[in-house]
């Protein structure tokens, strides 16, 4: 055993969570659907990115104990989409970004073929230490214009959130409330004819309500923003514990755009604002659904 | 290997090593290591080494370039009055050497170095000198060689920075020149995929566009991006030469001196901790057949050539016997900043980078416009490194 190795160890560690019986479980479920998930290895068993499966089924032990276990996700529509390259369109809330590792861990678990999404990640992840190994193990690589028309054009399936972190570190009282979209990903789509699925995530805004963002701060903590929950920071590295809502995620219709990707800003924003208002109308059926459950119960349950 | 390096340097640096250390660095021998003495790799098979004879016949013929080079090949044998003038500079090296016997049955060789080449397969003339006096003109001058091959670099640090940046882009400057003014046809230099730089923001694959980004982090080598680019700018001024700029990944195999192969080579080999980048291998005899491909149809471009795929590094260091030491990064730079201060450790500090962030680049146009399928795989490349 190579002692220096840490991320060997933090692997032997998820190998030996196997021998629980709920987790065994799940591995074994995860191993049969990685055997079904498309994706071209070379003779070390990595992909071009740096993907590496065995890694990924350890990632998805952890994701998928939160998915079923914490969150009790479900999913809706995921039967529609295509086979082959596709661009998920998703909100994002929560301050940290579970949703991405939910429907992540939804993707692997009840998609049919099991998919591995791909990640887009911000320019400053390669340089922080594990995270970067991390990452890119498990399938993301550093957001530029050339990895995600890469990826596309081997017919991955890549996630991505137009929203930023506008929409991860809102406050609570602008919960559900779209922001502004970023219209690259629309570009992307056009010039790889790439099919894009709206993803519609109902629970992630209440597993962190943010009273407040201490933006200065941030600034000082080169963070993007600091957030102020009822646990967080009062409660230490407790706080940061998302509270245990239910994850509703709601898969749309394909929706496939023909143009120009080089066209003008008003053009392909009218496209990005079809999206927009397809995942709205996702969300408004989510909210009524579990309005039904009762206004409190319906987040938990 | 006197002096193993204690961490690895890009292995830019040392695809060959055309020349000896300067006076001041631990010597090197001039003859790829030779672990029983016996052969030397100049005109001897080694058993089990993949030699470029078998390397040439077993490849797959794409149709275009690559078959019409295999056709010529006997014909040209056969009238050997009738053979090109080809140069190589920098032909006493590893990779100048498989060159040399890869190319010697199509052209009629010419060799240039600053050593020797003891035992050289007698057909090809040998000519001891630098590249930097006036004798390496009247090389052009008398020989008259239609085709040039440039591989004389001095990669290493053990030579003042001066020396190196003078060796390297002067000596380029000069060769361009004499190219230009002897009515050389084609030239094909051998750049590096380093020239593009290990950061953090790199995308994989990128492509011949990208910016050369390498003195951004590592300065101690820029002259290999100043030498792409003198050569990018004669490509483009003399456009009746067809001039090509290959820039290969990492190069392993038994002759070359390449720094990530002794590198990969230490018992005890240190990462950084918390970093895996994914990079790229290719075999040497692979690199000597896309010089080959390059010289032979008269190749024009800048082309990024890559092996059969890429892996972590720690990946590299397994595959090749090592053990992976991870080193947390201040204590790294720390330590290895004053030992290669104190002459103790081959590479500057800016070589941490290419085991920190990928360098990974898309070698589609080269193959496209060649032909040009890597032979050895993966496997096959870190065998060929393994004690």
């Amino acid at each position: 055993m190579n002692v220096t190795d840490i991320e060997a160890g933090a692997a032997a560690f998820v190998d030996q969570l196997r021998h629980l019986p709920i987790v065994r479980e799940l591995g074994a479920e995860i191993d049969e659907q990685l055997r079904r998930c498309p994706t071209q290895l070379n003779e070390y068993d990595y992909d071009r990115w740096g993907l590496h499966p065995g890694v990924v089924a350890r990632a998805a032990i952890v994701t998928g104990l939160w998915y079923r276990y914490w969150f009790r996700a479900e999913t809706h529509g995921i039967e529609q989409l295509p086979t082959g390259r596709m661009l998920l369109i998703a909100n994002h809330a929560g301050q940290v970004a579970l949703d991405a590792a939910m429907i992540g861990a939804g993707m692997l678990l009840e998609a049919d073929p099991p998919r591995i999404i791909r990640g887009m990640g911000e320019y400053w992840l390669p340089t922080v230490p594990f995270i970067n190994i991390a990452m890119v193990r498990t399938g993301s690589v550093v957001g530029t214009r050339k990895n995600c028309v890469d990826l596309l054009e081997a017919d991955e399936c890549v996630i991505a959130f137009p929203e930023g972190v506008r929409g991860m570190n809102k406050l609570f009282s602008e919960r559900y409330q779209l922001q502004r979209f970023g219209l690259g990903f629309m570009r992307l789509a056009l010039e790889t004819r790439t099919p894009v699925v709206p993803v519609a995530v109902v629970g992630s805004e209440e597993q962190a309500p943010a009273i407040a963002n201490l933006k200065p701060l941030a600034r000082v903590l080169q963070m993007p923003a600091f957030p102020i929950t009822p646990t967080w920071p009062l409660l230490g590295p407790l706080g940061l514990i998302p509270l245990p809502v239910k994850y509703r995620i709601y898969f749309g219709e394909p929706m496939t755009f023909d143009g120009y990707h080089n066209d003008g800003d008003e053009i392909i924003g009218e496209k990005v604002e079809q999206v927009k208002d397809r995942i709205r109308s996702m969300i408004e059926i989510g909210l009524a659904e579990r309005r039904q459950r009762g206004a409190i119960s319906g987040i938990f349950l | 290997m006197g002096s193993k390096p204690l961490i690895p340097g890009p292995e830019a640096l040392f695809h060959f090593w055309p020349f000896p250390r300067g006076g001041d660095g631990p010597p090197v021998p001039d003859v790829a290591p030779d672990p029983d003495g016996s052969s030397n790799p100049g005109d001897q098979e080694r058993p089990g080494t993949p030699v470029s004879d078998i390397h040439y016949d077993v490849a797959a013929p794409a149709d275009g370039a690559r078959t019409t080079a295999a056709e010529d090949a006997p014909a040209r044998m056969a009238t050997p009055g009738a053979r090109e003038r080809l140069l190589i500079t920098g032909i006493a090296g590893g990779q100048g050497r498989l060159i040399a016997r890869r190319l010697s049955d199509v052209f009629d060789v010419v060799g240039v170095d600053r050593v020797p080449w003891e035992g050289h397969p007698r057909h090809l003339r040998m000519h001891e000198l630098d590249l930097r006096k006036r004798k390496f003109e009247d090389i052009f001058r008398t020989e008259r060689p239609k085709a040039v091959v440039h591989l004389a670099f001095l990669r290493h640090f053990g030579a003042d920075p001066e020396l190196r940046h003078e060796v390297n882009v002067l000596g380029t400057k000069h060769l361009l020149e004499y190219c230009a003014a002897y009515g050389v046809e084609r030239l094909v230099v051998l750049s590096s995929s380093y020239v593009y730089g290990a950061l953090p923001e790199n995308p994989y694959y990128m492509t011949e566009d990208s910016a050369l980004n390498i003195s951004r982090t590592y300065p101690e080598v820029r002259d290999l991006a100043e030498v792409d680019t003198l050569c990018s700018t004669f490509l483009w001024r003399y456009p009746q030469i067809r001039t090509s700029i290959l820039r290969p990944v990492n190069t392993l195999g038994y002759y070359v001196h390449s720094a990530v192969g002794r590198y990969l080579n230490l018992d005890y080999v240190p990462t950084i901790q918390g970093f895996d980048p994914m990079a790229q291998f290719i075999h040497e005899e692979d690199v000597a057949e896309a010089v080959a491909l390059a010289v032979e149809t008269g190749l024009h471009g800048v082309f990024n050539v890559t092996g059969p795929g890429a892996v972590p590094i720690k990946v590299a260091i397994r595959e090749s016997g090592g053990i992976p030491v991870a080193v947390p990064e201040p204590l790294a730079r720390l330590v290895l900043g004053v030992l290669f201060q104190l002459g103790l450790y081959p590479f500057p500090l800016g070589a941490l980078d290419f085991v920190k962030y990928s360098c990974t680049i898309d070698g589609s146009r080269f193959r496209d416009t060649t032909g040009f399928t890597p032979l050895f795989t993966l496997r096959d490349i870190f065998a060929s490194v393994r004690r």
